[in-house]
Order: structure tokens, then C-alpha cells, then sequence
């Protein structure tokens, strides 16, 4: 684990920085960069915190099996979405469907 | 439970020593078995996540007018709150280690100080919502009913009070067991060398805190700015 | 005499005096095993029943003795106990439990007391999905698969199934956390990954799903609940929820569930083949990557239960050529097992006879489901008998003849006795007949239309269902006599020594029953599990466990 605990609090005191700052970037991204990407902007800036988050809070790095088994979640969980993306973005029924965009909009318009 | 036990030595044919596991004091099975634990909780929201964009691939004009309605400021005032708190349960776990168990103890109550505030500010932010008309149950959320918002900003409130929901039982959860670690640390179950509980707690609540980093965005954010192109109050 | 795990043992807390009080609260995972045991084939006999029941009323069309709403909740019961409450705990609960840790030559699992917490939480399902029976409506109607939204309308106990079935899953993930710690951390000294028998390979990757695949039928559960108490709109379609979702969400977890059923029965098949063929297992690498294959391939297949829901085609295109991958190391472990008995010297002990025979009920129960992962004729052949048929070959062929086979393989080492092999092998012969003369025709019935969960049908479907009737019949029979068999056995069985089969593994090292520890002192493993020689094991220990041969 850590020899030198004096460096492991400056290093939480640093990481804490860093998830500040880009917390800070995260609320003025939507008026001032990437605004039309807004969602791609934000998840973007939440993956980044979340790797400072997992490699140096809970000590992922230098951890060699655990970090195999947290990368093999990852990848399960996204073919989840990839399959159930696949599906929903290439459903045939959009024009009769109750529940899509178009019939919605058409309901909506009353 | 008998508490000790003897430690056991085999001896291969090529004559090398091995020591032979016991169940008994293993920090590495400690370790290993939470965060198994943590991918389960991972699948739980990874599969509310899953819901969430799917409805927001259908509903996206919706999703960012409900998103732009809520209260950015008692939102981000969390995150910060909620940050801090990672911190401050991490120093903690730094000063057990290092054998300062008095301010590792303060550090925790710092912890669950800042979880109970981050609890109270959700409390208002519902509450407001409720008196806005905007909560489960409530005729707006019905279909049918002549102030109806909508099947998009329905589903998007649905998911919103019960993934901030879910999140804060995780912190309620998170406030009971650091309770609970402070009765350890205090009957000397939990000290310096034998810390595997504080350490799994701590990474408990950089779990909580990771799934905030990414439920407040997709709620909070992604309707700040001009992101309906000024159809935000509705069609 | 010295002492058994029956004689001693560990407890969660205190130091109770009282036989009883000393079950209730052991941390032992040789008893915790048994008490799962002793719960899961109770409520097996409950749901086997509640088939008789409903096989009785469809002996004829028309309604004979329960109406149509009973009818629906009879269905659902039979399902939730067979799957949650029984295949699911499954070998894993009982076998993982009491076999596992001997395997690896440990003294417990990593996390005894959790151990028993997960037997309680067990405990705590079981209880609530029971009492949905008596409170309210009664017992949910929706069938097992609880789809939206009818479940979210019927009036019948639909929230406390699912309160129910997220206990039980908690149990299920607990278990596997446990058992994946385990096998990681408490090896013997010298067992690699590569040294492990294979039935710890199933106990893995069936650990895997059940740590990774059951948290998303847990918050799906959930989030059916909070649907119905809350109105959330997520499965509504009022609100523009989509029910096809709940079905996602649903069989991203019930479709790997079928892989944790199996890979536990398939490991019991690896374990029994090289004992009773009397040689080296072939393959022995080979057939532990495949069940790590199956269990991440598992992963990809959910789809095919949502063919006729409205799916894309695309989507369902993807399905069915992954549904046609998975089935390929499920083949390379049945041609291993093959190759195994191939001009061996087969022993033709009750255990193999199981063992065998689900060679056969399982390569049908497999292929059927290869026929309906074809998309055209699943349209044809979805929610017929067929499919009905092809799982049950799949799950009672497959897994629960595996379970029985594992308990006339081990019952000599848990309970030190024999049972009568030729009572044993009679009640074999009335099972397998039972099984096949009710199980074989609904493929028949389902090719010519007929509906799965269906109340009533049309006369052309009649001998169908009365040969399928009397199949069951045969089938109960058997099943309650190869239960009396074994109980038998332990009771007034002849006193078996540590190894009657001549096995390799670990476990038949040791005396029949085990000491409450296990192991007084841990091999060192420097040797493959299957080690043969003209038909001896090789591997002999000393009193110490020091390797003489």
C-alpha cells in the first residue's frame, strides 16, 4: 500500500483539485464550448472524473486482477447498450407505434 | 467464532515452504469481495442509465425542457458538497493508517455531516418540485389529465426521482454503516493494522459519489444553456 | 470414532447448547449446504404438485375442477418456485456449498458468516413469495416473466413475488460473491486455475453471471414495483413507457440465468464422466475455457426471447446468430465427454446412469432450442409447447437430473453411507420414462399450434395432453420413490469408506463424512484432477496429506 501517507494526502488534496476544476468546467461548458454537443460534453467530463475518481481514490492503479474484473463490467454493461442501441435506433415500427417521437408529437398537437 | 486461529505451513516435494490461506484475516478476500459487491451495484444503475437513454432517445426536445426546469444551483451545490465528502472520507483512511485514529474518527463525522446536508438539500429541491406540481403520483404525471406534461417529461421525472431517490438511500445506507464503522473503531475492532472495513466503507462511498458524477449531469446539465433553441417553456 | 461435521461445529454467534439452535446458526458450509438442500427440494415437491395439478386439469379441454384466473396463478407458482426458488439456488447452494471448499482443499469459504446470511436471505424469499398466496388477490397471474404491462394492472400480488424474487436474487449474488472470493484466495498451495476440477470451473463461471447478471433483474424488479406503486411511466405505455424494455432489461438477466442453471450441472457431468469411465477426463482445457465462454457469450443472447415482441430486424438478425454461437462450446464439452467414454471400461453406477442419460435429454433439450433460435420458425414455434418442451428438456433433462446425479454421487461422502443401487437405478428408469413420455409429445403438440399457459384447447390437442398426463404420473411416482430411496440410504444405509467410487478428487480423500474443518492438514496439489493409472487413481496421501504415490 502507501509507504509515505504524507504523499497520499497531497495526492487526495490534488485529485480533489482536478474534480473541482472540472466541475467548475462542467457548469459553464452548455454556455460557452461544445454547446451543441452538450450531452457528448458532459459525459465526456463525467468519464474523466470518474477515472481520477476510480485509479487514485479507490486505488485501482496498481491493483492488476481487480482492475481486469472492472474493465470486463465496463464491457458488459456497454454491449448492453450497444445491442439494446442497435434495436431501438433501428425499429421498424416508428410510424405506428404509440410511444415514438412521431406518434407523441402528433398526440401533443391536439 | 473462535478468534485465533494457527497459521499453516505445507511443504512441497521440491522442499519449498508454502503458507496455506485461512479464511480468517484475508484483507485481500476483504477487498476483493467488495468490490464484487460494487459491480453489482454498477449493473443496478448501469441498467437504470440504460432506460434513461433509451427515453431520451425518443423524447430529446423533452428531456432538455424538464432538464433546463430543475434547480441547477441546489444541484451543483451538492456535487461540491458530495466531492468534499469523497475527500474527507478518504483523508480518514489515511490518518487510521498512519495510527492517528482521532482525526480519522473526526473525518467521518465530517463525512456524515456533509452526507446529511447533501440529503437536506435534496429534501428541498423535492419539496419544491412537489409544490410545483411536479412529483409520482401527482395529476400532472398522469396521462389524461388536462395539465398532463407530456409522455416526454413524464418519463424523465420518473426516472429523476427514482434514480436521485435510489442514490439518496445509498447515502442514507452510506451514513448507517459509518456509524456503524465509528462503533468499531471505538470497541478497537477496526485499528491501524486490521482496517479492511474502513477501507471498504471509504471505497462504499467513492461508489456513491461516482454514481452522482454521473447522474448530475444527465439530469441537471444537459438542458442548461440554450439547448432547446428556445422552445425551453414547452411546445 | 472421530468426530464428523455432524458431531461439532462453528456458529455465527454465542455458543448454543441445543442441536437445533446449533443448525440454525452454523457457519459451516457443509451444513449450510444441507439446509438448502432440505428447503429446496420442499419446495420442489410444492411446485411439482402444482404441475400435477394443472397436467389433471388439462387432461381434458374445458374446465375440470379450477377455473381459468387459478389456472394463470397455478402457472406463475410452478414457475417462480421452480426457477427462484429452486433452479437457481440450484446445485451452486447445495454442491458449491457442501463440495466446493473440499475440492480446493480448504477448510470453509471465504466469508462463513455471510454464508449464512445468504442461507437466511434465502429463507426470508422463500417465506415472502409463499405468503403472496394467502394475502389479497392471491398469487400473481402473470407467469414467472411478470411482463408489462399486464403486470402492472392485474389486481393479484404481483409487488410481494417481486419483493420476493429480489431476496432471493440478493442470496443469489451473495453466493456468488462468496464462492468467486473462494476459489481466487483459498486453493490449496500448488492448484492453479489449470488445476482445479472441473465442477470448480462451473462453480466460477456460474459465479460470474451470478454477481454481474442478477443486479439487473434485481433493479428491473424494482423498478416494476415502483411502476406500479408510483407510476414512474418507464413500462407504461399511457405514459409512453415501452414494455418491450421491461422484456430487456428482464432477459439480460434470465437469459444468463439458464447459463448459471447448467454450467453447475455440466461440471457435475465432468466430475462423474472421468470417475466412472475410470480415465483422464478429455479435453480437461478445453472444457474449462468453454464454460468461461458460455458464460461471457451468455452474456449476448437475451434477444431471442423477444423475437415476436417487436424487436427490429435487425436486432433480431444479431440475436440469432449469437444464440447459434453460444451453442458451440456447449458442443465441445459433450464431444469431450464423448471422447471420454469412448472404448473406456464404463462402470454403469447411478450416478453415471444420471449422467448418461442427460447426455441424451440435454443434447435434445439443446438442439430444440437451436431449431427456435432460427427466427422464421420461431414465429411459427414461439410460446407453443415446444418451447415449453425444449426447456424443460433444457432445465429438468439438464440441470435438476444433474442435481439428482450429484446427490447419488456425493451422498457417500456427506452422509458416509450407501443406498440401494438397484432401488436407485429402478427410480432412475421411472424418472427418465416419466419425463420423456410427458415431455416428447408437446414438441409434437407445439409444431401443430398448440398455445403455451393456455387454460382450454381444441380436441385435436387432447392425446397430447392425456399422454403427457400419464407421463407425469409416471414421473411423480418416480420422483417420490428415488426420494424415499436416498432417504433410506441415509437412515439405514451400509457404511461406505472415503472413496466407494474410486475417485480422484480432493474431497474423496477425505473420510465419509468429512471432520468439521475438513482438511487436519492441507495437501499440496502438484497434480492434475484426473489423474489415472489402468484404471486406479494415482494420487495417494498419507495421514498427514503428504503425497506417498
Amino acid at each position: 500500500m502507501d509507504t509515505s501517507t504524507q504523499s497520499s494526502e497531497g495526492l487526495y488534496y490534488k485529485i480533489l483539485i482536478g474534480l473541482l476544476v472540472l466541475t467548475a468546467i462542467t457548469f459553464i461548458q452548455p454556455s460557452m464550448f461544445l454547446t451543441d454537443y452538450t450531452v457528448g460534453a458532459q459525459m465526456f467530463i463525467a468519464v474523466i472524473k470518474a477515472w481520477l475518481i476510480v485509479m487514485f481514490y479507490m486505488h485501482l492503479k496498481g491493483e492488476k486482477l481487480i482492475g481486469i474484473f472492472v474493465l470486463s463490467t465496463l464491457a458488459i454493461v456497454a454491449v448492453f447498450f450497444t445491442i439494446v442501441g442497435l434495436d431501438v435506433t433501428s425499429f421498424q415500427y416508428q410510424d405506428i407505434s404509440p410511444i415514438t417521437k412521431e406518434a407523441v408529437h402528433a398526440v401533443s398537437h391536439h | 467464532m473462535s478468534a485465533h486461529f494457527e497459521e499453516e505451513y505445507v511443504v512441497a516435494p521440491d522442499g519449498t515452504e508454502h503458507k496455506v490461506q485461512a479464511w480468517q484475516n484475508d484483507t485481500d478476500a476483504g477487498k476483493l469481495g467488495f468490490w464484487l459487491f460494487m459491480f453489482t451495484e454498477v449493473m443496478m444503475f448501469g441498467a437504470m442509465f440504460l432506460s434513461l437513454t433509451y427515453y431520451f432517445t425518443l423524447h430529446t426536445q423533452d428531456f432538455f425542457a424538464a432538464s433546463h426546469g430543475l434547480n441547477r444551483v441546489l444541484g451543483g451545490t451538492n456535487t461540491v458538497i458530495l466531492l468534499i465528502s469523497a475527500l474527507t472520507m478518504g483523508l480518514g483512511l489515511v490518518k487510521m493508517k498512519k495510527g492517528d485514529i482521532k482525526t480519522a474518527k473526526l473525518m467521518i463525522w465530517a463525512t456524515i455531516f456533509l452526507a446529511l446536508l447533501f440529503l437536506g438539500i435534496k429534501a428541498v429541491e423535492w419539496t419544491a418540485e412537489y409544490h410545483h406540481g411536479i412529483f409520482l403520483g401527482l395529476p400532472n404525471l398522469q396521462a389524461g389529465t388536462e395539465h398532463y406534461i407530456g409522455h416526454g417529461q413524464t418519463l424523465f421525472f420518473g426516472m429523476y426521482f427514482t434514480m436521485t431517490g435510489l442514490h439518496g438511500f445509498h447515502i442514507l445506507i452510506g451514513v448507517g454503516i459509518m456509524l456503524w464503522l465509528l462503533k468499531r473503531i471505538n470497541s478497537g475492532k477496526v485499528t491501524p493494522e486490521h482496517n479492511i472495513l474502513h477501507f471498504n466503507i471509504t471505497l462504499y462511498w467513492d461508489l456513491v459519489h461516482l454514481i452522482w458524477v454521473f447522474v448530475f449531469p444527465l439530469f441537471y446539465m444537459i438542458g442548461a444553456g440554450d439547448v432547446t433553441g428556445g422552445a425551453v417553456h414547452g411546445h | 470414532m472421530s468426530k464428523t461435521f455432524y458431531d461439532e461445529t462453528h456458529t455465527a454467534i454465542g455458543h448454543p447448547k441445543s442441536t437445533w439452535m446449533q443448525w440454525m446458526l452454523t457457519v459451516d458450509h457443509k451444513r449450510i449446504g444441507l439446509m438448502y438442500l432440505a428447503i429446496m427440494m420442499t419446495f420442489f415437491f410444492i411446485a411439482v404438485s402444482t404441475a400435477m395439478l394443472m397436467r389433471l386439469e388439462l387432461f381434458a379441454p374445458g374446465a375440470q375442477f379450477i377455473d381459468g384466473d387459478t389456472f394463470n396463478q397455478a402457472f406463475t407458482l410452478h414457475g417462480v418456485i421452480m426457477v427462484f426458488l429452486f433452479v437457481i439456488p440450484g446445485i451452486p447452494a447445495v454442491f458449491g456449498n457442501i463440495i466446493m471448499p473440499l475440492m480446493i482443499g480448504a477448510k470453509d469459504v471465504s466469508f462463513p458468516r455471510l454464508n449464512l446470511f445468504t442461507f437466511w436471505l434465502y429463507v426470508l424469499g422463500c417465506i415472502v413469495a409463499v405468503s403472496s398466496l394467502w394475502v389479497g388477490d392471491g398469487f400473481a397471474d402473470t407467469g414467472w416473466t411478470f411482463y408489462a404491462p399486464y403486470s402492472l394492472t392485474t389486481g393479484t400480488n404481483v409487488i410481494m413475488t417481486l419483493v420476493a424474487a429480489f431476496i432471493l436474487g440478493m442470496s443469489s449474488i451473495l453466493t456468488g460473491l462468496n464462492f468467486l472470493v473462494t476459489i481466487h484466495r483459498l486453493r490449496a498451495p500448488g492448484m492453479g486455475f489449470f488445476k482445479m476440477p472441473l465442477f470448480v470451473w462451473g462453480i466460477y463461471s456460474t459465479a460470474w453471471i451470478q454477481v454481474l447478471a442478477t443486479p439487473v433483474v434485481g433493479i428491473t424488479l424494482i423498478l416494476a414495483i415502483f411502476e406500479k406503486y408510483f407510476g414512474i411511466g418507464i413500462f407504461d405505455p399511457s405514459k409512453g413507457g415501452d414494455p418491450v424494455l421491461f422484456e430487456h432489461l428482464f432477459w439480460i438477466y434470465s437469459h444468463p440465468a439458464v447459463y448459471l442453471m447448467i454450467l453447475p450441472a455440466f461440471g457435475v457431468v465432468s466430475e462423474i464422466i472421468p470417475t466412472f469411465a475410470r480415465r483422464e477426463i478429455f479435453g480437461y482445457r478445453t472444457i474449462a475455457l468453454s464454460s468461461a465462454s458460455i458464460a461471457g457469450v451468455g452474456y449476448l443472447v437475451w434477444g431471442h426471447h423477444l423475437y415476436t415482441s417487436g424487436m427490429s430486424d435487425l436486432a433480431k438478425t444479431i440475436f440469432s446468430f449469437l444464440t447459434f454461437f453460444v451453442a458451440v462450446p456447449t458442443g465441445v464439452k459433450f464431444f469431450d465427454w464423448v471422447a471420454t467414454l469412448y472404448k473406456a471400461k464404463i462402470v454403469f453406477s447411478t450416478p453415471m446412469l444420471w449422467a448418461l442419460g442427460t447426455l441424451i435429454t440435454f443434447a435434445i433439450g439443446g438442439l430444440t432450442g437451436v431449431t427456435i433460435a432460427m427466427i422464421g420458425v420461431d414465429i411459427h414455434l414461439q410460446d407453443t409447447y415446444y418451447t415449453v418442451a425444449h426447456f424443460h428438456y433444457a432445465i429438468l433433462g439438464g440441470v435438476v437430473f444433474m442435481l439428482f446425479a450429484a446427490m447419488h454421487y456425493w451422498f457417500p461422502k456427506i452422509t458416509g453411507k450407501m443406498y440401494s443401487e438397484v432401488k436407485a437405478k429402478i427410480a432412475l428408469l421411472l424418472i427418465f420414462v416419466g419425463f420423456n413420455v410427458l415431455w416428447f409429445p408437446m414438441f409434437i403438440a407445439g409444431y401443430y399450434g398448440m398455445p403455451r399457459r393456455y387454460f382450454d384447447y381444441l380436441p385435436e390437442f387432447e392425446v397430447y395432453h392425456q399422454v403427457a398426463g400419464i407421463g407425469g404420473i409416471i414421473l411423480f411416482v418416480g420422483l417420490v420413490y428415488m426420494m424415499w430411496v436416498l432417504i433410506q440410504g441415509w437412515r439405514k444405509g451400509e457404511p461406505c469408506g472415503s472413496n466407494p467410487w474410486n475417485a480422484t478428487t480432493l474431497e474423496w480423500h477425505l473420510p465419509s463424512p468429512p471432520e468439521l474443518e475438513n482438511f487436519p492438514k492441507t495437501p499440496y496439489v502438484d497434480f492434475e484432477p484426473y489423474e489415472y493409472h489402468h484404471g486406479q487413481p494415482v494420487v495417494k496421501f498419507d495421514e498427514n496429506y503428504k503425497r506417498i504415490s
